[in-house]
């Protein structure tokens, strides 16, 4: 028997991706959105049990986490059919044929046989809707499934809504970051929940136990920039000034989280990196003496990571890039249904006249499926934001008692070009000399590719395997 | 699968292709007994149409399966006998439910059809009232 290293398992490839189905919207079963319907081989999708003249094998829901798939119970939907579409994979897509009686719809044309690819949408109507994904059919087992003890497509303990590979990716970056004493960088677009990464990193650290000290650093005036990152001693620069802490002092023991670190001025960001280099070294202002400071800084940017000053930009060990919504589609119905329960729990009058009671209690909202066809095919700028405002939108220009796709809404809303044809334009080639081009900048190739922006280019790049620099995050550790 | 199960089966998938049908059955069951409305007040009517309909069709997909058409009758004695439901009830749900089925089935509707569905509630609803709840 040969002697096996422990770096001989890096041979081993990488969990291969299947196209599935993943319930976006249902009339009868509003519980079990996120659920996955993998199709590997010819698959028929019908109500109730199998049936001794099913066409194709019954495929089966699954709710898949890191390390654990467990398999639901069979639809109970009462407006699909016993069988409804025999689907099977042709390359990575699905070629479906409909046996149903609701008319089934790809990306909102009707079909009797057609194909669905990644990003399309499949209504069966006004009974299921259904976004195509590619996904490992077992998501691999990670740091963060230990977090997987709330209910699946809930929130988890610090608020983030996903079941998603990308929301997987995302707690395990989360529970990695939380786990070291390093400082972190948190990258992505307005609207992506960079308060909320900063919560769950603070949250899973040693030091959780301590409040999270918080802070915009756009905020703050500039001319007082350094009394309020480090504070003052008494009577200083004036007397009868209090002594201030500041918040690197504040933040002693715990987490610092600064948003728009992009903002910080370059002075600032010089002034930092004594604390983030010397064992957490700083001055209050009006002391000689120096003080020590034990504090995770979790920084935050919707700028490019090129724009800090490269030194401060350095001493950021891990940068976690977070996806839009538009990179984690299968998850804004669930997202969608967590912000219209904050609502509902807020506003008795919305939830009197939106939702659905059962036993007396305000369930599921009444939210119509083409609403959340258009949304899970909407280019999100602001992402978790935005669906916010879109579905105010929606509550506010209804007619009637549910929320739908108002003339208001409709004109709010465009579908994305990134969800297939970006995705298909560019190949592999063309990205590559492009990276190696741009000297692997994200940004600069992004701008080079002619691309909207550095996250479409990142989602084209793990389409075909590839990274640049600053985008895998998790190696850099 | 016997020649009653899939008339049931046929006949009900007629009536789940009409967005209306559990709104019309309720309709129909509290015009001729409006004295039952009181009992659905926990639920919105959007909530109680959806359930009955999922109800319905589980009933009916494991219909020539008798311990899954046991253990169904089992859950519904669990829920309804809790709030007050007697025996004289489920015969006025059988018929707004018959009458509202033949109405969707329209000229699919046969007289086979009519005595499935009449066969099939009676042994359902005697299943429930027999069930301790």
């Amino acid at each position: 028997m040969g002697l096996e290293l422990p770096w001989g398992a890096r041979t081993s490839r990488p969990a291969k991706r299947v196209a599935q189905l993943v319930l976006a919207w249902s009339l009868d079963e509003p519980e079990r959105l996120g659920e996955c319907f993998p199709i590997e081989g010819p698959t028929s999708l019908g109500r109730g049990t199998p049936l001794s003249d099913d066409p194709a094998p019954r495929g089966t829901f699954l709710r898949s986490r890191p390390g654990q798939s467990t398999v639901c119970a069979p639809i109970a939907n009462s407006r699909i059919s016993r069988i409804h579409l025999v689907m099977q994979p042709e390359g990575d897509d699905i070629r479906l044929r409909s046996l149903g009686r609701a008319p089934v719809r790809i990306n909102g044309v009707e079909v009797t046989e057609g194909v669905a690819r990644e990003g399309d949408v499949v209504e069966l109507h006004n009974a299921a809707v259904f976004y195509v994904c590619r996904r490992p059919k077992e998501l691999p087992a990670t740091s963060a499934g230990e977090l997987g003890t709330f209910a699946f497509g809930e929130p988890d303990p610090f608020g983030l809504v996903g079941e998603s590979e990308a929301a997987w990716a995302l707690r395990d970056a989360y529970a990695f970051a939380g786990s070291t004493d390093r400082h972190v960088l948190l990258l992505g677009e307005s609207g992506v929940g960079k308060e909320l990464a900063a919560r769950s990193i603070h949250g899973l650290s040693a030091c959780r136990k301590v409040a999270l000290v918080s802070r915009n650093a756009s905020t703050m005036p500039e001319t007082l920039l350094d009394a309020e990152l480090f504070g003052n001693a008494k009577n200083y620069p004036n007397a009868g000034m209090p002594e201030r802490a500041g918040l690197v002092g504040e933040a002693d023991g715990s987490s610092l989280f600064l948003d728009e670190i992009g903002d910080l001025p370059e002075k600032s960001q010089v002034h930092l990196l004594r604390v983030l280099d010397c064992d957490g070294e700083y001055q209050r202002l009006g002391e000689s003496k120096p003080r020590r400071s034990s504090l995770k800084l979790i920084a935050a940017t919707n700028r490019s990571p090129e724009t800090l000053k490269h030194d401060f930009l350095a001493r950021f060990v891990h940068r976690i890039e977070i996806p839009g919504l538009g990179q984690r589609r299968e998850d804004i119905p669930l997202v969608a249904a967590q912000i219209l329960r904050n609502i509902a729990a807020k506003n008795g009058p919305i939830a009197a006249r939106f939702f659905e009671r059962r036993n007396n209690r305000v369930a599921e909202a009444r939210l119509a499926p083409d609403l959340v066809a258009r949304l899970l095919r909407h280019a999100f700028t602001h992402h978790v934001r935005e669906l916010e405002r879109l579905l105010w939108l929606a509550i506010g220009s209804a007619t009637g008692d549910f929320i739908g796709l108002t003339p208001q809404v409709e004109a709010e809303l465009r579908d994305s070009a990134e969800s297939t044809s970006e995705v298909a334009e560019v190949d592999r080639e063309t990205l590559a000399r492009a990276l190696a081009d741009n000297d692997r900048s994200p940004t600069r190739t992004a701008k080079a590719l002619g691309l909207k922006n550095r996250y479409v280019l990142i989602r084209l790049l793990k389409k075909h395997g590839l990274s640049a620099a600053g985008t895998d995050d998790k190696d850099e550790g | 699968m016997t020649t009653d199960a899939r008339l049931l089966r046929d006949t009900l998938e007629l009536a789940m292709a009409r967005d209306d049908f559990a709104k019309g059955f309720y309709a129909r069951l509290f015009a001729a007994r409006p004295d039952l409305r009181p009992m659905f007040k926990s639920n919105s009517e959007g909530a109680q149409q959806k359930m009955f309909a999922q109800k319905l069709c589980a009933i009916v997909d494991n219909i020539d399966d008798p311990e899954r058409l046991h253990d169904e009758a089992a859950r519904i004695a669990k829920t309804h006998n809790g709030y007050g439901v007697t025996a004289e009830m489920y015969a006025w749900v059988g018929t707004a439910l018959i009458d509202s089925l033949r109405d969707a089935a329209g000229a699919a509707w046969s007289d086979d059809a009519e005595r499935a569905w009449q066969d099939a509630y009676a042994t359902l609803a005697r299943a429930i009232v027999s069930e301790p709840g």
